[in-house]
């Protein structure tokens, strides 16, 4: 064979391999007016809204599927799915009243058996659901049905437009708030049933405003409007949402016109914002997450005493980390639960920046410059975790003079520590709310029967006032308890509270009607959203 | 050759098998595991109890793998931990063509551009041009290709709109990635080309051909590069290794949907069916890119015989 031909067949193998398929078709760019793009951050892993607990999942179903309540841009409680309800004097039975022109994707109207048959779903013990806990949680029957499968009792299709809810006395407060939860959504029961183990591959069970039209997997989604959409069509024709997993990569899709809206990697931020014409194109507003420092007493022997964790909240001066960290970009954090969630402590000053005081504690403690060296973990999922634990260990060397070295792992890693709770002596993340309730954050965070409560936070005073505030009649009684709560929790050194964090997001100046909101991934239902170029 | 071949086929089987139990334990030794990931901030003790179960990891290591390699040699890899809708197979089915054509376009480019420049630099030596073709050799050889990545996405994407930034699909989404992809290996065969080239020119039948007349063209094409061809053939094989390793790379920056952006994921995520799966076909491709190679070599030299 001749040096030719053989570097031929190199050639044109490796060519050939090349082609084969031939060139795909080019995807909709969006160059027709109707189409608005925005990323997924990663494939998502489910499209079964009771399942969905990443970002990419979540968005899908914000998207596709309604809840009986809505949020609002300000955050406040509107009707959805249902058009009004009544609740009982005593606070425990809920009657919603469902709107008569809502419909699913295979044009079957929503009744109120559609939402019992959904409700038992959410709760079913076999399958073991994400949202199970947290929308069901509350509902007389939910226990019971955890032990002996079936349906839950507390839930009633009274006839086919009213849906009645019957709560556990224990823990009825908030549950609005809980039904807002954008995975607490009804289903297609044809859909799910006939579609077997992964129904939702092909095609949604929902009564969003949009509807799957593609899944292209690791390349992006395609969601088409839904014309009979009750709130009305929606003015964009098609959701593009590519799916691209790095923010850089995101950004940059952006700046290159290829996407209308993403959000902006903090260490992007500055030079964005200082950026004549995305500059201009940035939308701030606050988002219900708070990033905290968790003090572990199980693995680190100081932290037993409250005192060493006051010590080591007073040693940190969260202004200076929101200042000069993330250049005003965030907020210091007072208390636990952010801005944003109905019943927002404002006003509580919480524990001031003291380094005299906390150097006082330590000696109180007897353990004043005899505090073991400390290993600081850091959540890797978001840059934001590292940067507050670089500034917060610096302050504690120079405050208080104990040694902490930072521990940087990856995800899979870090997510067992945690919920191990004898793996980390002190750990940096953050908690974003999947609902805005308080009960999102003390119940699940501090609580000493939560799975969640990674610092193994222990009070019986906490608890009281936790369950108090679960069972108390009305909401004002309710958040003072909480607030009682939360402040005990902050005084007690508990866990750290450092930055209250905003969205930042870019839209292009074309896209018109998009609504914000302080949980999810920064926005509402895009039904409202048009493009005008 | 035949028996070669038949015995070097064989040999892939054990070889796989080893990959797979290494890379099995591996990854069930490796802290982390996918439940976690999976549940985050949902996380309960019961909650995770019954999704390992679910998911068969509260089985003993050696059924796990037992089962694994059975069902592995019907190509049922199983289905996706994360996303337990997706058999493992499927995946790889829609990933993997994407990341072969990539990495064929990129050696084909490094094949053809880096065979050219250097045999121009070779014949050139010592000039202008040659110079230029060695200082981009140690630039592509040295810079990082995530660096080289940066550099083109912003003038070529962002500056002067040429291309798109990310994506895959249209053609003009390839030129980017491929760029990036074959900028190593381009680098490497032209460096192994224009020294092969350079000692066949100083052989003594490159100088009777000469004397005898022959054109310059000829006797390059003829004579020279029949002569250097096997280290360049050797370096292309390699350069397939580079582009699919570099795959690794490149497809997370140009947002690709091939089979090493899912292995990324897979890895990060604990999803030992698809990392598994990722390795064993990855080490197949190398196998067989190496066994292609040895069996260019004689067809190239009629000196080597197996």
């Amino acid at each position: 064979m001749s040096v030719y031909r053989v570097t031929a067949l190199v050639v044109a193998a490796a060519l050939l391999g090349a082609l084969a398929g031939g060139w795909a078709p080019a995807p909709a760019t969006g160059q027709a007016a109707a189409v608005f793009r925005t990323p997924l951050g990663g494939e998502p892993p489910t499209a079964d809204p009771y399942f969905a607990t990443d970002f990419s999942s979540g968005d899908l179903t914000l998207l596709m599927y309604n809840t009986l309540v809505g949020l609002d841009s300000a955050g406040r409680l509107v009707p959805e799915a249902a058009k009004s309800w009544d609740v009982s004097p005593d606070g425990l039975v809920y009657t919603f009243h469902l709107r008569d022109n809502v419909y699913f994707h295979s044009g079957r109207k929503v009744t109120a058996a559609d939402w019992k048959w959904s409700f038992d779903r959410m709760g079913d013990p076999a399958i073991k659901t994400s949202v199970g806990d947290v929308v069901a949680g509350p509902i007389a029957g939910y226990d019971a049905q955890q032990k002996a499968g079936g349906g839950i009792a507390g839930v009633k299709a009274v006839d086919p437009s009213t849906l009645q809810i019957v709560l556990n006395p224990n823990s009825r407060g908030g549950f609005l708030n809980r039904l807002a939860y954008y995975a607490a959504v009804v289903l297609d029961r044809d859909v799910v049933e006939r579609g077997g183990r992964t129904w939702f591959a092909a095609r949604d069970a929902g009564s969003g405003p949009f509807t799957m039209r593609e899944w292209v997997h690791n390349d992006h989604v395609t969601l088409a409007a839904e014309p009979r959409y009750f709130a009305g069509a929606p003015k964009i024709a098609r959701v593009e949402l590519p799916i691209v997993t790095e923010a850089q990569t995101r950004l940059a899709e952006y700046q290159a016109g290829q996407l209308d809206l993403v959000a902006v990697p903090l260490s992007d931020f500055a030079r964005i914002k200082a950026d004549p014409v995305m500059g201009k194109e940035l939308i701030v507003f606050p988002r219900a997450q708070i990033i905290w420092l968790g003090p572990n007493p199980r693995v680190y022997e100081p932290f037993k005493d409250a005192r060493v964790r006051r010590a080591f909240a007073l040693a940190i001066d969260k202004a200076k980390i929101a200042r000069t960290v993330f250049f005003g970009f965030y907020q210091p954090a007072a208390s636990i639960v952010p801005p944003g969630i109905p019943g927002f402590y404002a006003g509580y000053k919480g524990l001031p920046y003291d380094p005299a005081q906390a150097k006082k504690l330590l000696e109180e403690a007897g353990v004043a410059g005899k505090l073991p060296p400390l290993t600081m973990a850091m959540n890797p999922i978001a840059q934001d975790y590292e940067m507050a634990a670089e500034a917060a260990a610096a302050m504690l060397k120079d405050n208080l003079g104990v040694d902490v070295r930072l521990q940087r792992q990856e995800f899979a890693a870090f997510q067992q520590g945690m919920n191990r709770r004898t793996v980390f002596p002190a750990f940096m993340t953050g908690w974003a709310a999947d609902y805005l309730d308080y009960s999102d954050y003390l119940d699940l965070l501090l609580y000493s029967k939560s799975p969640l409560d990674r610092v193994s936070y222990a009070n019986p005073e906490f608890d009281k006032l936790v369950d108090q505030a679960n069972a108390a009649a009305t909401e004002s009684a309710r958040t003072a308890l909480y607030h009682k709560a939360e402040a005990l929790a902050v005084e007690d050194g508990a866990m750290i509270p450092i930055v209250f964090t905003q969205f930042a997001l870019l839209k292009k100046p074309y896209v018109h009607g998009l609504r914000t909101t302080a949980a999810l991934s920064g926005f509402l239902k895009f039904n409202t959203v048009s493009i005008q170029k | 050759m035949l028996r070669y071949l038949a015995y070097r086929v064989a040999l892939t089987a054990p070889l796989l098998l080893g990959t797979a139990l290494l890379i099995f334990l591996a990854g069930h030794y490796a802290p982390g595991d996918p439940v976690q990931v999976l549940l985050a901030d949902h996380y309960t003790p019961e909650g995770a109890a019954h999704l390992r179960h679910e998911l068969g990891l509260d089985r003993p290591l050696a059924a796990q793998f037992a089962g694994y390699i059975g069902r592995a040699a019907r190509f049922d890899f199983g289905a996706s931990y994360v996303n337990p809708a997706r058999p493992v197979a499927e995946i790889v089915r829609q990933t993997l063509p994407v990341s072969l054509r990539l990495a064929a376009l990129a050696v084909a480019a490094a094949a053809l551009a880096g065979t050219a420049l250097g045999v121009c630099a070779a014949v050139f030596e010592r000039s202008a041009a040659d110079r230029l073709i060695q200082l981009g050799v140690i630039a592509g050889l040295s810079v990082p290709s995530f660096v080289v990545a940066a550099v083109l996405v912003l003038l070529f994407a962002l500056r002067w709109r040429l291309f798109p930034v990310a994506g895959w699909g249209h053609p003009s989404d390839y030129v980017l990635p491929v760029a990036v992809l074959a900028a190593a290996p381009l680098a490497y065969v032209t460096r192994i080309s224009r020294a092969s080239v350079r000692r066949a020119l100083a052989e003594d039948y490159v100088r009777t051909a000469r004397s005898k007349g022959l054109r310059r063209s000829a006797i390059l094409a003829r004579h020279v590069l029949r002569n250097a061809a096997l280290p360049i053939v050797t370096t292309i094989g390699m350069a397939f290794g580079y582009a699919i390793t570099g795959a690794f790379v490149v497809e997370v920056i140009f947002n690709i949907p091939g089979m090493a952006r899912v292995a990324v994921d897979a890895i990060l995520q604990r999803d030992y069916s698809v990392i598994q799966t990722a390795v064993l076909v990855y080490t197949a491709i190398f196998t067989f890119v190496n066994l292609a190679v040895d069996v260019s070599y004689a067809a190239l030299n009629p000196r080597i015989r197996y």
